[in-house]
């Protein structure tokens, strides 16, 4: 009966009951998790055998920085910044002779809005935007909408400075708005 | 086309889309006339809010089209992750010879503790804490035990039963001086519609 309701509970008591060392709580996190965690790291690195890789090792540092969590509540985003830090670095690692951070100008497809808009939900829409970003965009734009990162911690996530995230987040958000628009 | 296509500070009554966003992420603080009293910026905040929400909800649909993780993985991430890093203090045992230097892992009693609360039908414990100096045998400790019980009538007697059901426990299996062991209800559950009151085999003795 006990170890059925471990599935049950919430974030927070997982996650303290990990931080104090129970395996099983944090088995219930790992299963709660991780086709989150896959899915962002598809969209970051590209449908790879390296998710699988960069999932496992997220847990592991998750695990071994519990203590550091102070908010754990916050388990789901702490979760998903470990994992982007990791994703970061196969990326700088994979072309490290090229500027992960590259300014690209290319303007999307032109037939991008008609794609959009003939998604079949509003989520379904903001995935085929997000998909017509530039990367360096993209990945400012998933750093500050979905991981809720301020513009100074990308800056020095992304070795970047502030001004270059300012203005790749400005081009970004004008991109998605226009590609959104076209969806209803 | 909609107005939408005009996102630049002549089209937004002077205000660029870059200030409306940081405006929005400010919590609309403090109110700025211009911005609140424009139909134009009030449109564009609006759809810096759907394309957010939009961004956000995408993943999470994205992950629902994840397959759920696979368990010979799962076991392969349990099996690398460290139980060290969380075994907390070494905690000594009283030896029983010159020699003797026995110590007990501070995560050993936690873990003890979680059994036995967990074993209180209605109960899982969330956390618990060991405060004082664990690492001197004999100093004084108090037990923090924090927990979630399912909703109904007998809370308190169930905190009773975590609360003597610990404390019995400590003083077989360690040699801690337990001065008390406070229980905090952190959560209520939802009582369990076919509850089955099949007990758990967790319980075995170590001497």
């Amino acid at each position: 009966m006990h170890h059925q309701s471990l599935a049950e509970l919430d974030d927070t008591v997982l996650a303290g009951r990990s931080s104090d060392g129970d395996v099983r709580a944090f088995e219930v996190l790992i299963r709660r998790y991780t086709p989150l965690l896959r899915a962002y790291a598809r969209r970051t690195l590209g449908s790879t055998d390296e998710l699988d890789d960069v999932v496992q090792e997220t847990f592991i540092t998750a695990w071994d920085r519990l203590d550091r969590l102070d908010d754990h509540a916050k388990v789901k985003s702490w979760l998903m910044r470990i994992l982007s830090r990791k994703c970061l670095d196969r990326i700088r690692a994979r072309r490290f002779h090229d500027d992960v951070t590259e300014l690209e100008v290319a303007a999307a497809a032109a037939d991008a809005p008609d794609r959009v808009a003939e998604a079949r939900s509003r989520e379904e829409a903001a995935e085929t935007a997000l998909a017509e970003l530039p990367e360096a965009q993209r990945r400012c734009w998933i750093m500050k909408e979905v991981l809720e990162y301020s513009y100074d911690d990308i800056a020095a996530e992304l070795d970047l400075p502030p001004s270059t995230v300012r203005g790749l987040l400005s081009r970004a958000r004008k991109n998605m708005i226009r590609l959104m628009e076209g969806w209803r | 086309m909609s107005d939408l296509d005009a996102l630049e500070p002549d089209d937004l009554d002077g205000h660029s889309i870059d200030e409306l966003a940081d405006y929005l992420d400010a919590g609309m603080q403090p109110p700025d006339p211009s911005i609140d009293g424009s139909p134009a910026c009030q449109n564009a905040l609006a759809a810096i809010l759907r394309v957010r929400h939009a961004s956000l909800g995408s993943l999470e649909a994205a992950a629902r089209d994840e397959a759920p993780a696979d368990e010979s993985w799962i076991g392969g991430v349990l099996a690398n992750i460290s139980l060290e890093s969380r075994s907390g203090r070494d905690v000594p045992l009283r030896p029983q010879s010159e020699s003797e230097r026995p110590v007990m892992t501070e995560g050993a009693i936690r873990s003890l503790i979680r059994r036995t609360g967990d074993g209180v039908p209605g109960v899982l414990v969330a956390r618990c804490r060991l405060d004082g100096d664990v690492t001197e045998l004999a100093a004084p400790i108090r037990v923090v035990v924090e927990v979630a019980i399912v909703s109904g009538p007998s809370i308190v007697a169930t905190a009773d039963l975590v609360r003597t059901g610990v404390a019995q426990a400590l003083a077989e299996q360690t040699d801690l001086l337990v001065e008390a062991v406070d229980v905090v209800v952190r959560d209520l559950l939802e009582p369990d519609p076919d509850t089955d009151t099949d007990t758990d085999t967790d319980t075995e003795e170590t001497r």
